[in-house]
């Protein structure tokens, strides 16, 4: 097992101190629920048991699949190249998220494609799609810098962003202004004149059959000022000052605290992590061992403050509460629910936070709770009976409390805990009892946060 | 007349009370009384359906500046001919697709408000109509639109129910946000439903208690997420409830066009003859956005739109409703003066609106800009949009302007008073 040399972060980024409390049972499911879509009842344990150290090295390291993942993962793979569908492409990887050794990688691979985002509506290749997929998955807890570097080159990328219309008379601004909009600096951090310049550096960046081509003939071998560097710069030479510049490591760290932190860090806090950025070369798995052991990310301010996206929702109550989880299913309540994977609806990708939620989505996310807690359309649940002897659930009230902490980020409100003791004091079976409970517990506002 | 709003009203006073008991919040009820609302005499009951035209409509195809040559020198193929322009007046007219328009004008029932827009216009179609969402050209705030902010002043709003509903949306458009009325949106009525709880009967019916007790409760910080996610669900389960419960006694008066802005105005109709007191209804009909091959598009457009709008009077008019209700479309911008080289339009600037009902003072408002004196090629505006919205605020709802919109806004003279 890898580990890290010993961070050297101070400030918000400074290793937590459990205290005399020690790491708790809460602590393991904040981790984890964070760090990846969910977590049941078994790993909750397998983490505290583990500690805290151990647990971030796992997590913040690739792990060996098994051979029953790899098996279902070369098949479900091949069906999608097969098929050509989206609806298959995006089971591969709803599996991959459920079930894959590397959770937070898998968390990271679809940061990326939200960063990146690029839609298969536009793209129309499913094997394109699939090979941008994994270039993100190599770069999951890799490296960033060398992320933006194959970005420009990919042919997804290149379809997605009009590559082949960047020619030396004609040059077209649209990848070049999402390299610093939307993939690196963010707006406020160029100018319109920066971005005509850089358009100049990738015209010639073409694709052809399928591939990456350097079409020379039309590449504008001029000079060009790019934010106030002057030079023959062609696409990469743009990358590397985007990747210099100040803005750019502020940029990832907003984007890395908004998903596994806060859902609005403050200036110094995006300072804090620029900087430990910066210290790492643009390498993830360093960075995140630092963020997701930090003093800041264990703060009772970042707990239970995130507003689940449709994934951390619906793969997070299937993982905690599903056997085998129902592919097809998932995809298209998801779909529902705003959040097709392959299918960002902009170049911006999906907002996130209070965007989620709107009276409509709030029924369809009750509604899964319906359905899920019924245990047919998303896959059998856990037997419950099972459960309840397992964790000594002898009464409504032992019930709420297990499946209160199974589910939620934050122990609910006395007058929320109330009403469901009461609800559930009135069931008699404990199977019953506790089907109707989740589906209570999965329908509360409080279960959509994390 | 078996539809008529004393009779469905009684009905529900009777049948609907059991039923809507529960989900009409006791505070709500109380909050009107003590308040006495409306603010403005002579409003309470008015209704404003706000009807989004998004993509950037062709004003200049819209309302037809006809005696204008220059017209018909910028447009030498998109052109409407003289001949086919349902005349409005000796300088404009309707584009001819209008015609239920055209019918509701000549029955007083249709103001054209000429010349809108607002200073240094934006050309995105995402700026643009984050502008005229917030009102606020000059900011790029986007915590709040203009209607939510409205509401934000309306004690019965504030207190709970159905005070506004988007509809057709899987996001809440804009200019209903607000930081302390939550606003449904209904994607679809058909899905506009809670499936019920697993278990038997009385389990489903304890759940559902349940759990509008548990949204209903009030968080401790307020203006914080669970507090946000608590007030949504609330309004939720309190608007599915009412839904589905006005759903059931309203029948038709108006035979509706098979279009999707019909569907959506024949669901408005239904839930203002269902009277759940809500008092802003919001649509949208996309498609505008013509570069090339614009003709054909923007033709069955401005149909859907004339058709779907026509019966909704009509409809309303046989429920003796229509009396109550307003009408007012918009575009993120007009278009360019000059057509394209794909016989189509890029986006422009200033642009028209229309206000639709028995409510409107009639007739042509405003000149049309002039087509010759031009900025970068796009009409200028002679009139903000904030005038218009300060005229349906103010004299149409009864709500303060000044407030929502800012100083200065004289309203434009569309309603009558």
């Amino acid at each position: 097992m890898m580990s890290f040399a010993q961070p050297t972060s101070t400030g918000p980024l400074a290793p937590h101190d459990f205290g005399a409390a020690g790491w708790t049972k809460a602590d393991a499911a904040h981790l984890l629920r964070r760090a990846q879509y969910g977590a049941s009842a078994a790993e909750m344990d397998q983490a505290h048991r583990a500690g805290p150290a151990a647990t971030l090295d796992r997590l913040c390291a690739i792990q060996p699949e098994s051979a029953e993942f790899t098996r279902a993962d070369d098949l479900l793979r091949k069906t999608a190249l097969d098929t050509g569908s989206t609806a298959n492409l995006q089971a591969w990887w709803l599996h991959r998220m459920l079930r894959s050794a590397n959770p937070l990688a898998e968390k990271m691979t679809f940061l990326w494609h939200n960063l990146f985002a690029t839609s298969n509506d536009k793209v129309k290749d499913v094997a394109l799609m699939l090979a941008q997929n994994d270039l993100f998955r190599a770069q999951a807890l890799g490296d960033y810098g060398k992320l933006l570097h194959q970005i420009a080159r990919d042919p997804a990328m290149l379809i997605w962003l009009d590559g082949n219309a960047n020619r030396r008379r004609h040059p077209n601004e649209n990848f070049a202004r999402e390299v610093m909009e939307l993939f690196s600096l963010g707006v406020g951090n160029y100018t319109e004149k920066d971005i005509q310049e850089a358009a100049r550096c990738f015209t010639g960046w073409h694709m052809r059959d399928g591939e990456f081509w350097f079409n020379d003939t039309q590449h504008d071998t001029g000079t060009k000022t790019v934010l106030g560097s002057t030079g023959a710069f062609d696409g990469d030479g743009v990358i590397d000052i985007c990747l210099k510049q100040p803005a750019c490591p502020r940029f990832i760290a907003t984007r890395l605290l908004k998903t596994f932190v806060q859902p609005e860090p403050d200036a110094a806090t995006v300072q804090a992590l620029a900087d430990c950025i910066r210290r790492h070369q643009f390498q993830m798995a360093p960075v995140l061992r630092e963020l997701l052991g930090s003093r800041l990310f264990f703060s009772a301010k970042s707990r239970g403050c995130l507003i689940k996206s449709p994934l951390d929702l619906i793969l997070g109550a299937e993982r905690a509460l599903v056997t085998a989880p129902r592919l097809e299913p998932t995809a298209r309540c998801l779909e529902e629910l705003g959040q097709a994977v392959f299918l960002p609806p902009t170049v911006k990708g999906w907002e996130g936070g209070r965007l989620w939620i709107s009276s409509t989505t709030y029924l369809l996310r009750a509604n899964f709770a319906s359905e899920l807690a019924a245990g047919t359309k998303y896959g059998p649940l856990m037997d419950l009976d099972a459960q309840a002897r397992e964790h000594q659930l002898l009464n409504a009230s032992q019930a709420v409390t297990h499946y209160t902490g199974l589910l939620l980020a934050s122990p609910p409100d006395a007058a929320v805990l109330a009403r469901l003791r009461a609800f559930a004091s009135d069931q008699a079976a404990p199977a019953t009892r506790d089907r109707g409970l989740l589906h209570l517990i999965l329908a509360l506002p409080e279960y959509q946060l994390m | 007349m078996a539809g008529s709003r004393r009779i469905f009203l009684g009905q529900c006073g009777t049948a609907g009370a059991a039923s809507v008991g529960v989900s009409l919040p006791g505070i709500w009820q109380s909050a009107v009384r003590a308040a006495g609302w409306l603010g403005k005499p002579g409003t309470s009951g008015r209704v404003l359906v706000v009807v989004e035209m998004a993509g950037g409509n062709d004003g200049l195809n819209t309302v037809i500046p006809f005696a204008d040559d220059a017209y018909y020198k910028s447009r030498p193929v998109l052109a409407v001919p003289k001949d086919r322009v349902l005349k409005l007046n000796s300088a404009v007219g309707l584009h001819p697709r209008l015609g239920d328009l055209r019918t509701l004008f000549d029955d007083s029932q249709v103001a054209v408000i000429q010349g809108v827009g607002y200073p240094k216009p934006d050309r995105s179609h995402f700026r643009s109509m984050d502008i005229w969402h917030t009102a606020r050209p000059e900011s790029v705030d986007l915590r709040d639109g203009w209607l939510g902010r409205a509401l934000e002043r309306d004690p019965k709003a504030l207190a709970g129910g159905v005070p506004a509903l988007a509809l057709g949306s899987e996001k809440l458009p804009l200019a209903l946000l607000s930081g302390r009325v939550n606003v449904p949106n209904v994607q679809s009525m058909d899905a506009y439903k809670l499936l019920p709880a697993p278990g038997d009967q009385s389990a489903q019916a304890r759940a559902k208690q349940t759990l509008r007790e548990a949204v209903a409760l009030k968080a401790t910080e307020a203006g914080g997420e669970l507090d946000f996610l608590r007030r949504t669900a609330d309004v939720t389960l309190t608007s599915v409830d009412r839904l589905g419960e006005v759903a059931k006694a309203y029948k038709p008066g108006a035979t509706y066009p098979e279009t999707g802005l019909a569907r959506k105005l024949q669901v408005v109709a239904r839930l203002i003859a269902g009277d759940m007191g809500t008092q802003i209804f919001y649509v949208s009909l996309g498609g505008f956005d013509t570069h090339s091959r614009q003709q054909p598009v923007h033709e069955l457009l401005l149909a859907e739109l004339s058709g779907a709008v026509g019966a909704f009077l009509k409809d309303l008019k046989s429920h003796q409703l229509a009396d109550r209700v307003m009408v007012a479309t918009f575009s993120e911008f007009g278009r360019r003066v000059a057509e394209n080289g794909s016989l189509g339009t890029d986006h422009g600037a200033a642009s028209q609106m229309f206000c639709i009902g028995p409510g409107v003072k009639p007739g042509v408002t405003g000149a049309h800009p002039s087509l010759t004196d031009l900025v970068d090629g796009d009409l200028k505006h002679h009139t903000d949009f904030r005038q218009v919205y300060a005229a349906l605020l103010q004299n149409w709802l009864g709500y303060p302007a000044e407030p929502v919109l800012g100083k200065g806004f004289q309203p434009v003279d569309c309603v009558k008073i």
